[in-house]
This record gives C-alpha cells, structure tokens and sequence, in this order.
C-alpha cells in the first residue's frame, strides 16, 4: 500500500520525439490520489501524445513515468493494471453487446469472479443505459458509446483514469452527466488524468490545471490561481497567452 | 492463458460476422452446387439425348447404325428429310435435338459389296465447358460401335472360318504405368487425368485458405484501427503477445474451419465430376479398376500422406499470418486491408499457377531456386511430391515455413510492443496533407 501523501502519478523530464518532432521536450508533473488533473493547451501541443505515454501504449524517448510506484517503460504489464485509458476517438466492438463489452473488459482486468462481477456493476450503473446495455453496440448513439467507454474506463476502479477529450463529440446534457461522473468517481478517490479543449469543462472538473504548448509545460496550478497569475478573467484567456507565448517558443 | 482466452474469444466473435464468413458460404455452396448440376446434367444427358438420323437406305447396315446409337444411350430421331447446312438448324431445332446424321442411299448394298461408304454428321456445339457437350463423344462412341459391327459382318461374310475379333481390332495391348518405383496395370492416361484432377484441385483449395487466413488476421488488425479500439487494447493489462497469438489463433482456427468447408464443397463437386464424366455400367467398372490401380502405384493418399498434407498447410498458414498481421498493422481501415495483402498474393500466386503448369524441374536452376525460395510453393509440392514419395523435400518444406514463421511473427511482436503499430500507415490512394 502507498502513503496517502505519495502521488499516484509522477512524471519525470518526459520527452517523447517522432523523427525531427519534438513532440513533447520534457515535461514534469505528478498526480495525487483523488485528484482531477488537466492538461490544457492548443492542438498539437503534446497533449495526447502525454496521455498515450503515461497509458504505456507509446514509449518515452526519454523521462519517467510512474504510476503507485510502478514504471511505464520497465514494468508496462503492472503498470497497466493500475491506469484506465479513454482515447479521444474511442470506438467498441460493434458486433458486441454493450454488456457483453463491460464483461469482456472485467475478464481482462480481474481474474476474481467477485470482483468481476463489483466491475461489471460499476459499468452498469456509471453508463446508466440500463435495459440498453443488452443491444449490440453498432446500434449505439456517438453519446450512448462514449458514456459506456467511460463507464469501462472507471468500472476497474482505477488509481488512475487516463481521460483524452472525455466529452468530445457529446450535446450539453450527456456531457454535463458525463463530468458529474467524473467528479463523482475522483470523490471515491480515483485520479484522473484528462486533457480538453473546453475551458469551461476544465474549470469545473480540475483541482489542478498545466498549460501545455509546444510540447512544454509553462504553467502548472489550480484554476483560481491561474486566473490570478495571468490576471485573466477565465482559463480561457490564460489559455490564449498561453497559446501565444507558445507559438513564440516555437 | 485465462486472458488469453478471453482475447480469443472476443476475436473470434469479431471475426465471424455475416460479412468475412458470406464469401466462403457461397464459395462452399457454389462448389457442392457446381457438383450436383454436373451430376444432375450427366444424368439427364443419359437418358434423353435426341439425335436426328435422315436414313435415306433402310437397309440392314443402317439398322446397326440406330442399334449402335441406342447403346450409346442416344435417342435415334428418324426422318426422311435430306439434311445440308441450311436446313441444319431447323431440322436440329424440331427434333429439339443438338446432333444429326445423314445416312446416304445405298449404304447397305455398298458396304455389303466391300465399298467404303461416308455418313455426314452435323453438331451443335452449345457451349465450350469441358462438361455437357457428351453427346458429341456419345456420337463417336457411336460410330467407333458402328466400325467394329460393320466390319465383323464383313469379315464374316468374307472369311466365315476366321474368328471376327482379330480382323476387327488386330493389335490390343495391356498397358503398364510406372510411378516411381511402383507399376500397375492400367491406361496411362487414366492415371495422368486422375493425377491432373488432384494437382488442379488441391492448389485451389490451399490457395483459397491460405489468403483466406491472411484476409481475416489483416482485417482483425484493421477493425481494430478503423473502429477506433486499438488504442485501449493497448493499454490493458494483457501481454502483446497475448493479442498477436489471440488474433493469430482466431485467424488460424477459422481458417481450418473454411478449410474444412472448401474440402467439403470441393469432394462434392469432385464426386460430382466423377458422375458428370463418368456414367455408365461400363465406365464404373473402369473407374474402380483404375481406383485399384491407382492405390497399387501410391497416387492415393495415405493417412499420414494427409497428415504430412496438413502440416505443410498449416506452416503455410501459419507463415501467411504472421505476414498478414504486420501488413495488416499498414491498414488504417478495412478498405486497404486488400490492397495491403497484395505482395502477400503475389507470393501465392506466383507457385500456385507455375505448379498448377509446369513441373518445377523444367525451370532453369536459377528460376526454380527463386521459387522454391518462396515459402508457398511448398504447400502446391506437396502432393505430387507425397506420389512420387519424395518425403524428403516435403519436410524440409514444412521445416523451411517454420523458420520463415518464426523470423515474422517475432518481427510482428515486435510491431506490437512498440509505438509502430499506432503510427505507421501507408496511404494509399489519397494524399494527406
């Protein structure tokens, strides 16, 4: 067991380079149990290059990842069994049933039966699609799939959720439901790792926020005080000098 | 192992869909299909072909020409019209026939007096399949009946001390086929045709399967692409070797099972054949001499034949996957899987027509090593190779598969385990900018 102090995710002179990219030119930060942490920035920043590294399906070019102590790189298989990934464009298995899909999910992560079957119900009641969990999935809304991919990504009850645009693509109502999901599962005491684009969204999910551009970080805080320390009004506009100051980096 | 399963089974219920399982269905149905027309033509073909014979003599030499058209299982259509090339076709037409034969004036007394005599024959030819013009071989059979009549009566006629069989058909032989070291007593080109039925079917078979393995392990990878859930495979706690060997399995298994079901439509369709070509008392009795015959020189498969057979396939399948999947991690969707499979196809292509041709040891030394270099000429090997017991290069062509399986399916965990299999693509056809 970890001390409730440790961070759940600590990231370390991270880098990742795609031939000539520097796609991300080492960035640090760390996670702390429970907490809701944003990277924001404009496309191309690094953003879900980061996520994709700290879910271990990219390799860092260099730099640390560390989930509840284990690493990315050098231990990958135990590292994954304590993150969640939802990529921002997430798709299922169209020939399965959405039950049978949270069942699926449960057999690969838990080899405990009664654990298997606390998973599956934390899917069901999170997606809140009901009598709709027995339909295929190719029958699926893009609300109703995103909403059951969310409930597969914290129905394992990870240390970390690793969430990429979590309510991209989603109408005001799923996506209001969908945060409240959020914030609700953080309450329980899951991490959560996510990037946006709305800044609204940000401000109402986050306990802490980096602004990501040009694959550096350039500022790390909780909303309020970044507000403060750009002299801006919303995220909105700190994410605008940001943005600036970024291209000028570039 | 229990993930594994897992993974297994969540491929396989991804694979079989309607849509990858449709074209084998139809391949399967039209095979069986294909066999039971041959064999229902056949039969049909047996008992009422019409043939239209204008018998302008009625003599006793005419007579044997309607006999001998009955045993060849023809239906004389007797009429006193003088047929030429005009009136061809509607005469053919009205007696709903395809063949007729015009029998000239006097035919009897000019044969009874030793004079050659011609008969005309028109035939319609109704199409070039190499099956339902039978009754043009029937017409021959026919005549060849009508020679050998004739010409006994004749020669009793002439010679009433000699026996009729000798004068007939002076010279009869026996004949001897060597295979190997093994000699049987049977017509050579009996042997040779049973022989080319197996060489020309077989391949079709392995063919079909094996690009059949490499469409469903290409499309596994692709689906997972195009649906958007490679990334989250990824990132469970699953090993990547589990989810190549899962989807290798799941291809593996399917194919086996198309295997199974092309073999099946494939010895209906053979059976089929048999009916088609065969028919007749007469022939059946050929058929199981030439059957014996063919067991007695090793041209049938034994049952570790097969199993050898098997193992060749199965290392080609298996090699076909472990090529398919890295090509199949190229594909950004479905649509491009076809195209990527290609150098793939060419690989099958290449030993499947120059074996299904020619005999490898024609080529020169160069071209014939190049081809054997490829490991899916030994899967179309096999069988003639199983014939003539050449074991030898059989196992070494399982054994050379294996080292090619093994050098692709670590270059494909590989793929896996790194960043490749989400970043690398080939468009194809369109320019991103």
């Amino acid at each position: 067991m970890t001390s409730p102090v440790q961070p759940v995710l600590q990231v370390r002179a991270l880098a990742k380079r795609y031939g000539d990219l520097e796609a991300v030119r080492g960035i640090d930060f760390e996670v702390a149990p429970g907490e809701i942490f944003a990277l924001i920035g404009p496309n191309g920043a690094g953003k879900t290059t980061t996520l994709r590294m700290v879910a271990t399906i990219l390799k860092p070019t260099s730099g640390e990842i560390l989930a509840n102590g284990y690493d990315a790189v050098a231990d990958p298989d135990s590292m994954r069994e304590q993150i969640s990934y939802l990529p921002e464009e997430a798709g299922a298995y169209k020939n399965m049933k959405a039950i049978d899909y949270l069942k699926f999910v449960a057999g690969i992560f838990f080899d405990d039966r009664e654990r298997m079957a606390r998973a599956i119900e934390v899917g069901r009641k999170v997606s809140g699609l009901g009598d709709r969990l027995d339909d295929k999935l190719g029958s699926y809304s893009k609300g109703m799939t995103r909403k059951l991919l969310l409930a597969r990504t914290v129905m394992t009850e990870p240390a970390l959720a690793i969430l990429d645009e979590p309510t991209s693509g989603l109408d005001v109502i799923n996506a209001i439901e969908l945060r409240e999901r959020i914030k609700e599962m953080a309450r329980g005491g899951m991490s959560v790792l996510l990037s946006s684009h709305n800044m609204l969204e940000i401000e109402y999910l986050s306990d802490r926020v980096a602004m990501i551009a040009a694959g550096r970080i350039h500022a790390t805080g909780t909303p309020a005080e970044l507000k403060e320390r750009y002299d801006a009004e919303n995220l909105e506009q700190v994410f605008a000098q940001i943005a600036h100051d970024g291209k000028e980096v570039m | 192992m229990r993930r594994f399963l897992i993974l297994l089974k969540k491929e396989l219920s991804e694979l079989l869909t309607l849509q990858t399982l449709l074209p084998f269905v139809v391949v399967v149905l039209m095979f069986a299909g294909l066999g039971q027309t041959l064999s229902s033509v056949s039969a049909e073909v047996e008992t009422n072909i019409n043939v239209v014979v204008a018998d302008h003599d009625g003599g006793a030499f005419s007579g044997a020409v309607m006999a001998a058209l009955e045993q060849a299982g023809l239906e004389p259509v007797v009429t006193t019209t003088v047929i030429d090339d005009s009136s061809a076709a509607r005469v053919l037409e009205d007696a709903d026939a395809t063949i007729a034969l015009e029998i000239p004036a006097g035919f009897s007394a000019a044969l009874a007096a030793g004079e050659q005599q011609q008969v005309e024959s028109w035939a319609r030819i109704r199409h070039f399949s190499f099956v339902g013009n039978e009754e043009i071989e029937a017409l021959e059979g026919a005549l060849e009946l009508v020679n050998s009549t004739v010409a006994a009566a004749i020669a009793t006629e002439a010679a009433p001390d000699v026996p009729a069989a000798p004068l007939q058909r002076p010279v009869i032989r026996s004949e001897h086929v060597m295979v190997g070291d093994k000699t049987a007593e049977a017509p050579a080109m009996a042997v040779m045709s049973f022989v080319s039925q197996q060489t020309m079917f077989i391949p079709i078979v392995l063919f079909l399967v094996i690009v059949f393995a490499a469409q469903m392990i290409a499309t596994a990878v692709a689906t997972e692409k195009e649906n958007k859930t490679l990334e989250t495979l990824l990132s469970y706690p699953v090993s990547r070797t589990s989810i190549v060997t899962s989807k290798m399995v799941a291809a593996g298994l399917i194919a086996l099972l198309a295997a199974g079901a092309y073999m099946f439509g494939m010895s209906k369709y053979m059976s089929g054949i048999k009916t088609g070509l065969g028919g007749g008392v007469e022939s059946e009795a050929a058929l199981q001499a030439s059957e014996a015959a063919m067991r007695q020189l090793g041209l049938t498969f034994s049952t570790s034949d097969y199993l050898l057979l098997g193992l060749t396939l199965f290392a080609s399948i298996l090699t076909a996957l472990a090529i398919a999947i890295i090509l199949g991690a190229f594909a950004e969707n479905v649509k491009a899987v076809g195209t990527l499979i290609m150098p793939l196809m060419v690989l099958l292509l290449i030993p499947y027509f120059l074996t299904l041709f020619l005999d490898l040891s024609v080529l020169p030394d160069a071209a014939r090593y190049a081809v054997l270099a490829i490991p899916f000429t030994y899967p179309f090997i096999t069988g003639p190779n199983l014939f003539l017991g050449n074991y030898g290069i059989v196992w070494w062509g399982i054994g050379y598969q294996l080292v090619w399986f093994a050098v692709f399916v670590t270059i494909a965990a590989r793929v896996f385990s790194s960043d490749r299999i989400l970043t690398m693509k080939l468009s194809l056809g369109r320019k991103k900018k």
